[in-house]
Order: structure tokens, then sequence, then C-alpha cells
């Protein structure tokens, strides 16, 4: 896969949203329109002394030269007391229902003897994806036998009538060192449905790793072209990688016939970080979509996307 | 209404002259398992508490005489279970505990305890299996039954059970938190789920028992028996808004001819406080567990403050109908 960067297309500080929040567009998302494309994205506030993510949007010409209108409103409520998206939105994924849009929210919670844990959940837009309603207050998805904890960054399509959700859960916490804090490991695993409410887990981990069994895999993104399945991710090591660059997120690739069985091979994603550049240090949170026979790639770049997203689109 | 003659108590760990810091004090949740000589009544119990002043909360057992069920003939040295990793749901407790014979050993199904940071706890359901009834293994690090679209948390008091060849396991789910006098309060009612081998179940989402004190009431301890050609429920219940002032808990009853429909009926329950002052159960009677020995009828339960001083025995005068 050949990708031609078209650099960053979004920066938050020169953003209208600095209004309302501190800082970060993180995990960009996109649903196209007739005549524009709306991108989602999670932005932060501080509450409390805590970091806390909502979910707003931009709405770009099909060119991406113009924003033409953005959210002035809360998108997604937060979850009430106790429940798992209670502490912040991010990522969010939205997706045309028939003339609805469902929206799978990454929902956090805050814990005692590790920072968090995480939920998808399902809330459901019917006025064009400018508000978003839940339909309970649980996850759709959430922690199971197997896969005990951080079940999260759920990306959902439907392929031959089925739909499908690539997400991550948790394998482990690591015990907190002099060197660093309580650390996660997490892989990238897969669920199906009928109705996009009720799901079955295949209960496997899909990627293999690259790194090392710590390595830690984000965000899958799926498209098919042709016959064949494409996968995008991110990947960083289980420590330093907020401070090291050899650590940090960079984006991985993999590929199926089938849905079931993938080959990983990133060095097809020809997508790599650049000197002196808004992605030098860090590339991740893909998201793929088509648009009018195209296909973007949106993503985010240093420090988690603190700053905005960027976008690269595939040569033909 | 039942005739439920009171036996007293039978286990009390604080009135054991040496017991193991897990075992400091409190005997939660007895549920049996019935063996060919003895009853084996396994319970939770607490540590003091830790550095954050919270308990951790481990599941155990302790064997009584058949013959008599208020002579205790063994107490297990060790938990019959560890606590989760960091992170698990059930890294700060395991409880209730609830067991049943399968085909190939044991089966248990019990309540993982992790805290949280705006309310105080998360309970999901985890299972575990056991070939000889004393260690039981856990079956993976995650929960078998855990939150979902119309059950947000607190997933908790498991009670399993097999009827026609399906697995039934009764349970309760919070529905919200409430801030009450600056306390944070739940509301817990009675659910059910279905399944054909235990491990995948479908939950029924709906309250199956319903309040008597209205939306604020917590149901606990669902508790069915089959007898007579009829299902029957014990279980307790409590005001959520007024627990921490009355510490009161009383036991419900309900019957069904298919599980799925219940008919509630606490004057038939025939269990209450005692009146006397200065015993176990004088201001609080709480999760009954009842099962049949020798063709009798037997109710373990909780007294005062959720069984801290133990629990006690009754014995069913007449029928189970």
């Amino acid at each position: 896969m050949r990708w031609t960067k078209l650099g960053q297309i979004f920066t938050f500080d020169e953003s209208p949203f600095t209004d309302r929040f501190i800082s970060h567009a993180q995990s960009p998302q996109a649903l196209v329109f007739g005549d524009f494309v709306r991108i989602y994205f999670s932005t932060r506030k501080k509450e409390e002394g805590n970091f806390v993510s909502h979910v707003q949007y931009i709405d770009f010409t099909k060119d991406f030269k113009k924003i033409i209108d953005y959210s002035k409103h809360e998108v997604v409520s937060l979850g009430g007391l106790g429940c798992f998206d209670e502490h912040g939105i991010f990522p969010f994924n939205p997706i045309n229902v028939g003339d609805k849009i469902y929206g799978y929210t990454s929902g956090w919670t805050r814990r005692k003897s590790v920072s968090i844990d995480s939920g998808i959940g399902l809330v459901i837009s019917e006025d064009n994806g400018e508000i978003f309603k839940r339909i309970g207050n649980g996850p759709v998805l959430t922690s199971s036998l197997f896969e005990p904890f951080l079940v999260i960054d759920g990306f959902v399509k439907v392929f031959n009538n089925t739909f499908y959700m690539f997400y991550i859960f948790g394998k482990k916490w690591c015990e907190p060192t002099d060197k660093h804090d309580s650390e996660r490991v997490y892989k990238i695993g897969y669920a199906t449905s009928r109705d996009g409410i009720n799901w079955t887990k295949a209960n496997r981990s899909i990627i293999e790793d690259k790194i090392d069994e710590n390595e830690c895999q984000a965000l899958p993104t799926v498209i098919k072209i042709g016959s064949r399945y494409h996968m995008c991710f991110s990947y960083r090591s289980m420590i330093g990688f907020r401070e090291n660059i050899s650590n940090a997120y960079r984006l991985g690739y993999a590929y199926s016939e089938d849905l079931i069985t993938w080959t990983r091979d990133d060095s097809k994603i020809d997508l790599t970080r650049e000197n002196n550049a808004w992605d030098s240090s860090m590339m991740c949170y893909p998201n793929i979509f088509e648009m009018d026979d195209e296909i973007y790639l949106l993503y985010n770049g240093n420090e988690f996307g603190k700053n905005g997203f960027g976008l690269a689109k595939l040569d033909k | 209404m039942f005739k439920w003659i009171k036996k007293g108590v039978v286990f009390n760990p604080t009135e054991l002259s040496q017991r193991p810091d897990w075992m400091n004090e409190f005997s939660q949740a007895p549920n049996t398992l019935i063996f060919d000589n003895f009853v084996r009544v396994f319970f939770s119990t607490r540590p003091k508490r830790d550095n954050d002043g919270q308990f951790n909360t481990y599941s155990t057992f302790l064997d009584l005489d058949k013959n008599d069920l208020t002579k205790i003939i063994r107490v297990s040295k060790k938990p019959v279970l560890e606590l989760g990793e960091r992170g698990c749901f059930d890294e700060f407790g395991t409880y209730p505990f609830s067991p049943i014979k399968t085909d190939d050993g044991f089966l248990a199904f019990y309540a993982g305890w992790t805290r949280c940071s705006s309310v105080p706890f998360d309970i999901s359901i985890g299972v575990c299996k056991s070939s000889d009834g004393e260690k039981f293994t856990k079956l993976g690090n995650g929960p078998i039954l855990s939150s979902s679209l119309y059950e947000p948390f607190t997933i908790s008091s498991p009670k399993i059970r097999r009827f026609n060849d399906m697995f039934y396991l009764f349970y309760v789910s919070g529905s919200q938190w409430n801030v009450i006098d600056s306390n944070v309060e739940m509301a817990l009612k009675i659910r059910m789920a279905k399944s054909k081998d235990g491990f995948n179940w479908e939950k029924v989402n709906k309250n199956i028992i319903d309040d008597s004190l209205g939306e604020i009431e917590s149901q606990a301890s669902p508790d069915v028996i089959f007898k007579n050609g009829i299902y029957h429920m014990f279980f307790d219940y409590w005001s959520s808004k007024e627990f921490r002032k009355t510490k009161y808990r009383s036991i419900g009853y309900a019957y069904s001819k298919d599980l799925v429909n219940w008919c509630r009926d606490d004057s038939k329950a025939g269990i209450s406080v005692s009146l006397e002052k200065n015993t176990f159960d004088n201001e609080m009677v709480a999760y009954p567990h009842v099962f049949e020995v020798n063709d009798k009828i037997y109710m373990l339960y909780l007294g005062n403050e959720v069984g801290r001083y133990g629990f006690g025995l009754a014995e069913l005068e007449g029928k189970l109908q």
C-alpha cells in the first residue's frame, strides 16, 4: 500500500475548540456525507484535576481544504455515576446503519489499583450524526473470561451482512517498578454480530506480535479493497513509549482473505515517521475510509494527537 | 406461613481462639454442597481493614456433621480461591461463592470485587472449578458474567442452580448509584441468566422479583430450591435509602412454576429478627440459603451486621409447599 502524506489537516491550538477544551484531537474517524466529510475525534477538558475526553467533530469540504462547520454542543454525553464511560469517551467510531448512525464509544472509568478500565458502548443518532443517545447505560462489549480488562478501541464494519468489530483487550497490568508505573499490555481481537448490538467474541488475539510479547496493539481499522481485507493499527512497546521514540507508537499493517486469519507485514504500510514533522516521533490511531473512489487514512502524530491530526491518501 | 425453628449460631469466626489473619471476622453468604457424610458450607470472611481502610473478602468452607448440623467437624485452613491479579475484576474480593456439583467435579460462581474511583466498588461474576470441592481454580482471569447494555454495573450475589439440564444463574445487578446523605448507595435487583453449558450465558434482562419497597428496594441472595413441584426462592431485601440508619434487612419469599415468572409473597417467608436482646440476629436476618438434608429442609442465614458475628441455622417445621 503506497500512501501519499497530505500533512496535518487539523491543528487544535488554532481551532475554535480552544474555547471549551484544553488540548488534543485524538483518534479522528470519518463519516462521509453527500458534499462534506465529518471527522469525529476526542478532545480533552480538565475536570477536578483529571483529563476527561469528550467527542466533537468538524466538517471538511471533500478536498479537505476548508472547514465548513464544527460541533458547538455536546455530541455524546458521558456516562452516569459508576458507569463504564463516566470519565471520558475516546475513541468514537461512527457507522451508517439504515437511516441511523451508530456510534461505538470507548468509555473510560477510573480505578484504584490501576489507572483505568474501559468498555465499548453504543449510542445512536437520528439527526445525521449531530447528537448521539444511549440505548442503555452499560457497555455492549466488555471484559469476559479470557479478556479480563481494557476492552476498548472498537471499529465496526459490515462485511457479508455481518457486523464485525475489531477492538483491543487487555492481557496484563505489569507491576510498577522504580522506573515506571503499572503499565498495560493489550492486543487486537474481534467480535461478530447480526444486529450491531449483541456481539459474539472470537476470544483470541488475531495479530502476531512484532516487538515482543509485551507489544501493545491499538485501534485497528479495516477496509476491503478488491477481495482482500486490509488492517492498519498502531503499536508500541509496553514501557518508555512516551519519551523514547523507538518505543513510541507507529503504524502496523496486516491483511486477510477471510477476516479470520491475518498476516502481519508492517513493511507494506509504507507510512513512516519523518524527521522534524508533526508526526516525527509518533504515528497512532489510524482510521481508513473510502470517499468518492479514493481511500484515505486519518491518523494522529506526536504526543498522541495533542495538537491535531493528519491525512494520507492511497496511491492508485 | 412457613414455620422455621431457629437453632442458633452455627459458626462465628470471632469466637475462634486461634484464627488466621484472613478470617478475622465475618462469615457471610453461606452456600452448601451435600456430601455423603457431611455438609460443606462455603462462606466468605475478611481480614482486618487494609492500609486504605478497606476490606478484602475471601471465600472458604467448613464441614458440618450431617446428623447434627450445629456440629462443626472441620474448618478449612485456606481460602478456596485466590484473589485476582492486578487490574482484574476480583482483585479485592471473591464473595459470595456459590458451588454446584457437575458431572465431573464442581463448578462455582463467585462475585469478584474491584475498587473504583468515583464509587466504592464494582462487581462482576467469575467462575472456577474443582475436582475435590476444596481447592478451586479460575477458568480465566476475567468474569463470566459482567456488565452489559441494560445491566451497567455491580453484577453480584450469584446463586448457581441446575434444573432440567439447564444451568440457571440467579444474581443481582445495580441500576443506578444514588448519593444519599453523602454516601453513594445503590438499589440492587434480582435477575437471572440461563445457560446450556455453564459458560455461555443468556441474560433474561429483567427484574424477576417485584419490589415491595419501591425503586429504592435492594434485593440479594436469590436462593432457589425445587420442592413439591414448585420452585421456591428465599432472598433478602432492604431499603437502600434507609439501610445505613436502620441496619435492617428482611428475608422475603417468592415461588414459581417456570423459573421465569415469580410470585412474591413475603408473608410466607416465616423468618425474621429475634425479639430477645443480645442475640446474633436481633437486628437483621439476611442472605438465606435453603437446602435439604435427610428429608429435612434447613436454612442458613446471616445475623446482625450482615454476618459479622456468624451465620445461624433454622429448621423447617412441615413441608416446603
